[in-house]
């Protein structure tokens, strides 16, 4: 009992009780004020929309921090699909949506040790180059590229992506503690060693990681193709992790989401500076990510491995079939995928999430 | 429960991060409130704000119409008293919190027993890319 009058419980309450009189004074200021005459909105529906917000946000937040992925991987479909709201405006206030769960979480998993900073560190290093070389290398390579080209790139990415869900559905206790039979001198040497207690195992957990210099490479190339192509990382970020570098797979989801925090806070600016992200729409997405980016770090410290592994197998499915229809539209092979299948994959993907976590919490039982 | 140690550079980056979060949220909480309390107390009139961006209007047209022009990425600093000045100084912050979170974690790495100077190298490498990306400004190549 205790435990709910300390960090981070202290907090939540000190936050939901300023959301909540935020709330409740923004509908009577807005029941109270009068909607100019000619003015498109009223300050009822200003406000609906600013509280929907908030809660979507919040919903999308939890995932995002269990997965160790950034919430715009569900953000951008779901706003581009039901709103008719300019497409970099959403992608910018994406970005805010993929970075504040990873950010706020940060704080619960570096005091649990779930997520290691030198790991985070080193893949920021490697990122922030790849993604900088990507971005300003994206005008210049497309001219021989090409549309197909381009196609071609997101179908490979597809289809790698959609091998390694496939790992990852039969690797199973390989794929969540990792065994590792030899670390190699380099590794050794960045000493990235950092024992904590599992609580979902009640144990101390001490993992050896291997083929740094590998994890590099895989680094950089995925933060070329993320600044090349404009894509987020999460969704590459923890299987890169957890094949090339053996970290176990609630630690691999944790450093992701730390990371993205980390380099989202490069990326983010220049949209800032530009006026692409509009202040009064981006603040109940910020907020909704904090408070659910804190429930959900409190839920993955305690979940088992496995709940990771269906939900991250959920989303590379999803972000499979995004990059096919993408790369093969590029391609002139099919039009722009239609709302309603794209919507129709997003929940096929989510009730099996659902019914596979069902299916594990009662294994367990 | 068994305790273990955290590296005071892991915990210190943790924390500055989390309570500058934390602050953030909680300005961008109150910011829209102020925003539509005092509506003429704004960059950006609410109404037409929305209603230009419900429309699919691009972010220059929007704040064009709600606010007669872009006044610049770091408009908070003139205009902190503005329902959405403060809203966009809360971003702004958020977005901010792992450059000195980055610079305590490096300090904190070099004051250790054993200096660890790879990594608060590293640490002020990354903080270096998000202070040039505060101000360097620009569209993104995407």
């Amino acid at each position: 009992m205790k435990r709910y009058f300390k960090s981070p419980w202290r907090e939540m309450y000190v936050m939901l009780g300023i959301i909540a009189i935020c709330y409740v004074a923004m509908m009577l200021i807005s029941a109270g004020t009068e909607t100019p005459p000619g003015a498109p909105i009223s300050a009822m529906k200003i406000c609906g929309l600013l509280l929907g917000f908030f809660l979507l946000s919040f919903g999308i937040a939890l995932v995002a921090v269990i997965a160790g992925i950034g919430g715009g991987v569900l953000f951008t479909p779901i706003m581009l699909a039901f709103t008719s709201v300019d497409s970099l405006i959403v992608r910018a206030t994406g970005l805010i949506v993929a970075m504040f769960s990873g950010l706020v979480s940060t704080g619960l998993f570096m005091r649990q040790g779930l997520a290691n900073l030198r790991i985070c560190i080193f893949s920021a290093a490697a990122y922030g180059i790849g993604a900088f070389t990507g971005a300003k290398g994206a005008i210049y390579v497309a001219k021989y590229l090409g549309p197909t080209g381009d196609g071609l790139v997101r179908i490979a990415l597809g289809v790698i992506l959609f091998l390694l869900a496939l790992y990852f559905i039969i690797g199973g206790k390989k794929i969540e503690w990792p065994e590792v039979k030899k670390v190699d001198g380099f590794t050794k040497w960045l000493a990235f060693s950092q024992p904590y207690f599992e609580q979902s195992l009640g144990k101390v957990v001490d993992y050896p990681v291997t083929r740094a210099w590998l994890m590099l490479i895989v680094i950089v190339v995925v933060g070329m193709l993320s600044g090349f192509f404009g894509l987020g990382a999460g969704w590459a970020i923890v299987p890169a992790q957890n094949l090339v570098m053996a970290v176990p797979l609630k630690v691999a989801a944790a450093n992701s989401g730390v990371l993205l925090g980390m380099g989202d806070c490069v990326a983010v600016w220049p949209y800032l500076l530009m006026g692409a992200i509009i202040p009064m729409f981006a603040a109940p997405w910020l907020v909704g990510q904090v408070v659910g980016g804190i429930v959900g770090a409190l839920i993955l410290i305690r979940i088992k491995a496995g709940f990771v592994r269906n939900i991250l197998i959920g989303i590379m499915f999803f972000t499979t079939y995004g990059l096919v229809a993408k790369g093969l539209n590029n391609m002139g092979v099919i039009g722009e995928a239609p709302t309603w299948l794209t919507l129709t994959i997003l929940v096929v993907v989510v009730v099996g999430i659902v019914r596979s976590v069902i299916k594990t919490i009662k294994a367990q039982d | 429960m068994e305790k273990i140690q955290m590296p005071r550079a892991q915990i210190w980056y943790g924390e500055v991060v989390y309570w500058l979060c934390l602050v953030s949220a909680m300005i961008c909480a109150v910011g829209p409130v102020i925003s539509m309390a005092s509506i003429d107390n704004n960059i950006m009139n609410p109404f037409a704000m929305f209603g230009a961006i419900w429309e699919g209007k691009k972010a220059a047209e929007v704040w064009k119409i709600a606010g007669g022009g872009f006044p610049g990425g770091h408009f908070y600093l003139k205009n902190i008293l503005a329902g959405d000045g403060i809203t966009q100084a809360g971003i702004a912050l958020g977005c901010a919190c792992a450059l000195p979170a980055l610079l305590v974690a490096a300090v904190c790495f070099l004051t250790e027993k054993r200096r660890a100077w790879l990594w608060a190298v590293l640490a002020v490498w990354v903080a270096f890319m998000i202070a040039y990306s505060m101000t360097s400004g620009g569209p993104p190549s995407h």
